[in-house]
């Protein structure tokens, strides 16, 4: 923790981005949306009626998790794909990169700080979840099985955006590829799973024997949402070798770790490369 | 203090710099002289540790920055030619940052920015936004930046580029100050004037390869057989002019109304044949002398058909 409080980069980085009105407009324009969808909802289903559902509470759960879910995806990106390569066009990079900050201090603060305020972001949405709980319908396990597969898509679209940010030179270029890798990973994934489902049944191949089709159901994150929540997407015949929430988890922190190493490695200056 | 040997980097088929050999002593001040593109910024990246040289070796305080990266970062103090500053942070925040960085302990940082502001000049916009400085001020914030672990050697590309003639000045003192503590400099300009005052050595470089290097003082025009000479005449510039250009041991001719300042590869014979020629034509020379030799001159001369 005392490294945490004196990391140099770590300080820097909170103080220019809590110092700026931006970070409150960011904050404020986030909690607003979600209120106002949560709001809307509320108000409609309960506008010519007497009495509330406790199905209908689930109802606005799910909806609530979906645009959250949706939000880190457009959010994470955006945040930290200019983190390093801000510091590039600002020709700040390599004054850093002669003092004893490494590489690998340099992308793992600009990370941390980054989560950090997508965090305070999706923490500070909790207050609204409470309504869901005040109708019922929800339990616990299921929101805390939530808020960690947050903080795992937090952490991976925000290593894409910091692997994009030391890859590419340009902020632009690095935003525009972190949005297509979390746009794949969304949509792409799922696609692809339905794609070779369809295949392999019109192949008459047996789907249900294949290890392929839990783990490609548990790499994307729309469908690993879907079952925290309880909603089955898999066929039901489908068995998961672990429980795609963790199944989930290990790839894509796995992924993220080697995002990070890789953002590191791009970013020493004095690394071998290869000639031609 | 510094030494680089057959230093060379290469950009695919371009060759930035070619076979560099390079010794400055410490406590010296180095000048590094030579156009855009002649390969100043990259020898001050590696020697930095930012840039891998494709061949040969070069050493800060007998570290070699390939392999000692570490130490050799600890023994420099680097300057861009443009650099950025983070708009957010005040002065001495911005300092702040650069001790932590330098892993500085907190109870040191204090006093040290304070002296550090002192240093530069601007202990008065110590709670600043960097943002509100001028360009003067943030070089000069810059510098401090460097100086904030205490460096043995400084590398200082173009600090005076882009400034004005008073912060100019106001750098080159600061330079002076930080030569008698007993820093080891290296600084490119292209503003040759300054690097003649404030170096004892100077390297000339072009197309990335290393074309003179010696003492300021062993720097002459004269080792090539050039003098510089100046005429002033009191009217009939036209015809000085031409008969200028038409003497075979002139070149360079700069012409300032009515007083001209020329390159002279000849002899003393020779010189006093063009003076006779001038008097001949009827044109009244109120001066024919030789000049003193600036760097610009040197550097002229030395980098005559280099490139070319």
């Amino acid at each position: 923790m005392r490294g945490f409080l004196t990391n140099p980069m770590i300080i820097k980085e909170l103080r220019e981005r809590f110092r700026t009105g931006k970070t409150a407009w960011i904050l404020g324009s986030y909690l607003f949306v979600m209120g106002a969808i949560l709001f809307g909802v509320i108000y409609v289903e309960t506008a010519n009626k007497i009495y509330f559902r406790p199905g209908e509470s689930r109802q606005i759960f799910i909806l609530l998790t979906v645009i959250q879910l949706g939000m880190i995806g457009f959010i994470a990106p955006a945040l930290t794909a200019g983190t390093i390569s801000g510091e590039r066009e600002r020709q700040t990079l390599n004054v850093l990169l002669t003092t004893h900050l490494t590489p690998f201090a340099i992308v793992s603060s600009k990370m941390l700080t980054s989560l950090l305020f997508i965090s305070l972001v999706v923490i500070s949405s909790l207050p609204l979840y409470s309504f869901v709980f005040l109708y019922g319908g929800i339990s616990p396990e299921q929101l805390i099985k939530i808020f960690w597969f947050f903080a795992v898509n937090i952490i991976f679209f925000g290593s894409v955006g910091v692997f994009c940010s030391a890859r590419f030179r340009r902020t632009g270029v690095s935003t525009i590829i972190s949005y297509g890798l979390t746009f794949l990973i969304g949509v792409g994934t799922a696609l692809l799973t339905i794609f070779l489902w369809q295949f392999f049944e019109m192949m008459e191949w047996k789907t249900f024997d294949s290890a392929l089709f839990p783990f490609m159901f548990s790499i994307n994150p729309g469908f690993v949402l879907a079952e925290i929540i309880g909603e089955k997407v898999a066929p039901s015949s489908m068995t998961y070798i672990m429980e795609p929430w963790i199944l989930f988890s290990i790839f894509y922190l796995g992924l993220s770790v080697f995002l990070l190493g890789w953002a590191t490695r791009v970013l020493d200056p004095l690394r071998k490369r290869r000639l031609g | 203090m510094i030494e680089t040997q057959g230093l060379t980097k290469r950009y695919g088929k371009l060759e930035a710099l070619k076979e560099l050999n390079l010794k400055i002593e410490q406590g010296k001040v180095f000048g590094f002289i030579g156009p855009n593109g002649a390969g100043k910024s990259t020898t001050m990246m590696i020697l930095s540790t930012l840039l891998r040289p494709s061949s040969g070796k070069a050493y800060v305080g007998g570290f070699d920055v390939e392999k000692n990266p570490r130490e050799v970062r600890q023994l420099i103090g680097y300057m861009p030619d443009f650099f950025g500053v983070y708009d957010n942070l005040k002065a001495v925040e911005y300092l702040d940052f650069y001790c932590g960085a330098y892993q500085i302990p907190d109870r040191k940082r204090r006093a040290l920015i304070a002296d550090l502001l002192e240093l530069v000049n601007l202990s008065v916009k110590a709670d600043s936004y960097v943002d509100s400085l001028s360009r003067g001020m943030k070089q000069r914030l810059g510098l401090a930046r460097c100086l904030v672990h205490d460096p043995k050697v400084l590398i200082l590309d173009e600090p005076a580029s882009g400034l004005d003639p008073r912060a100019r000045i106001e750098m080159r003192e600061i330079l002076i100050e930080l030569r008698s503590m007993g820093k080891t400099i290296i600084i490119s300009s292209h503003i040759l004037p300054e690097l003649a005052e404030l170096c004892d050595d100077i390297g000339v470089i072009e197309n990335g390869k290393l074309i003179a290097y010696g003492s300021v003082g062993d720097m002459t025009v004269g080792v090539r057989g050039i003098s510089i000479m100046q005429l002033k005449v009191l009217d009939q510039v036209e015809e000085a002019e031409k008969v200028l250009s038409d003497c075979p041991f002139v070149r360079r001719v700069d012409n300032k109304n009515r007083y001209f300042r020329f390159q002279f590869t000849g002899s003393d014979a020779d010189k006093a044949a063009l003076l006779t020629k001038l008097l001949g034509e009827g044109i009244p020379v109120v001066s024919f002398s030789e000049a003193k030799e600036n760097l610009e001159d040197v550097f002229l001369a030395i980098t005559e058909g280099v490139g070319s």
